[in-house]
């Protein structure tokens, strides 16, 4: 295909799609015109019935909860699907060293990019905690707080180096994380089912609006995706790390060893 | 308000096209990152923060880290033959 019939191709692709997306564009709402009628009813209803305040939380633990945990369980399958296909092909050793290409040199890290790391990893992780902590009454939630934490996991990685992060990611405690917060979950959807009431419906005290633990239910519910998120998200970094990592039987050329 | 949606959206335009831009895949990956965080600025501008913490974590953190793996993978693959 030459560049005149791409060029043509496009004249005519243009002369058909643009009128049609201004057709489309004119007759959308006014940008920001409040036409949803199902948020209007959660602002209208959930404030009062659920005693919480970030109404997301409430649609996404409550009113339709079950999707939810569909949704966690799919994030399980998913990462447990990558670790079967990565783990399969390379095994579980440790190695002292990261793969690294031969031409590229070795820098040490500067004592500021240690320090930095270091308090931001932890500040992270206390904030990640805290967002899933606060999902009911501040914006934020189980999988924000997770994917926080588990991203100051990789601030660890930048800080301490590839052995240190190895040897405190432990697989079996990020799986039982990830396994446990999942079962929580379907635990705190099961319990109300097997007393007679729907699933995820709340057993719970809701408690004062406005506090930490207002929500019943929602507050185990949104914990419990935190951990399995974090859990999850840092199993799926730590089998992608390993890919790189350079085994003993096939090692990497390289000229400074 | 509108002013700070209009400057948002501009940004995200910018960075999109230099996301489409940039040819070399790991300045790339870094291109994506600051588009992820161009796009969580214009969700908070929005007035939805959920989604913005979300976007933030995953578009600028996580996503970016995974193809920064998957490229030295692959650099290191082609380095080993």
């Amino acid at each position: 295909m030459t560049v005149t019939w791409r060029l043509g191709l496009f004249a005519i692709s243009l002369a058909v799609l643009v009128p049609a997306l201004w057709h489309v564009a004119m007759a959308l709402p006014a940008f920001g015109a409040p036409t949803e009628m199902y948020g209007a009813a959660v602002n209208a209803i959930i404030p009062a019935a659920r005693h919480i305040t970030n109404m997301v939380a409430a649609v996404n633990f409550d009113v339709r909860g079950f999707d939810t945990l569909g949704e966690e369980c799919i994030l399980v399958a998913a990462v447990t699907g990558t670790c079967v296909l990565l783990r399969g092909a390379r095994g579980e050793d440790l190695t002292a060293e990261a793969g690294h290409l031969p031409d590229r040199p070795h820098v040490e890290r500067s004592d500021a990019v240690v320090l930095v790391c270091r308090i931001g990893a932890t500040v992270l992780l206390l904030f990640g905690v805290y967002m899933a902590l606060h999902g009911t009454a501040t914006p934020g939630g189980g999988f924000q707080g997770g994917v926080i934490a588990a991203s100051s996991l990789m601030l660890i990685y930048l800080g301490e180096g590839y052995s240190p992060w190895r040897h405190v990611m432990h697989s079996w405690f990020l799986g039982a994380l990830e396994g446990g917060g999942a079962f929580i979950f379907v635990a705190a959807a099961a319990i109300p089912l097997m007393l007679g009431y729907a699933v995820l419906q709340n057993i719970l005290p809701y408690g004062q609006p406005k506090d930490l633990f207002a929500g019943g239910l929602m507050v185990v519910a949104n914990f419990a995706v935190g951990l399995s998120v974090a859990g999850s998200f840092g199993q799926l970094m730590l089998e992608f790390m390993e890919e790189t990592r350079s085994p003993e039987d096939d090692p990497i050329p390289d000229e400074e060893d | 308000m509108s002013l700070l949606i209009a400057a948002a959206l501009c940004l995200v335009a910018v960075s999109g096209f230099l996301v489409v831009r940039s040819r070399d895949p790991n300045r790339q990956v870094f291109a994506l990152a600051a588009n992820g965080l161009v796009l969580s600025v214009l969700f908070f501008v929005l007035q939805a923060p959920d989604v913005g913490l979300s976007e933030l974590a995953v578009n600028t953190v996580l996503t970016p880290l995974m193809f920064l793996v998957t490229l030295a993978a692959a650099a290191m693959n082609e380095a080993r033959r």
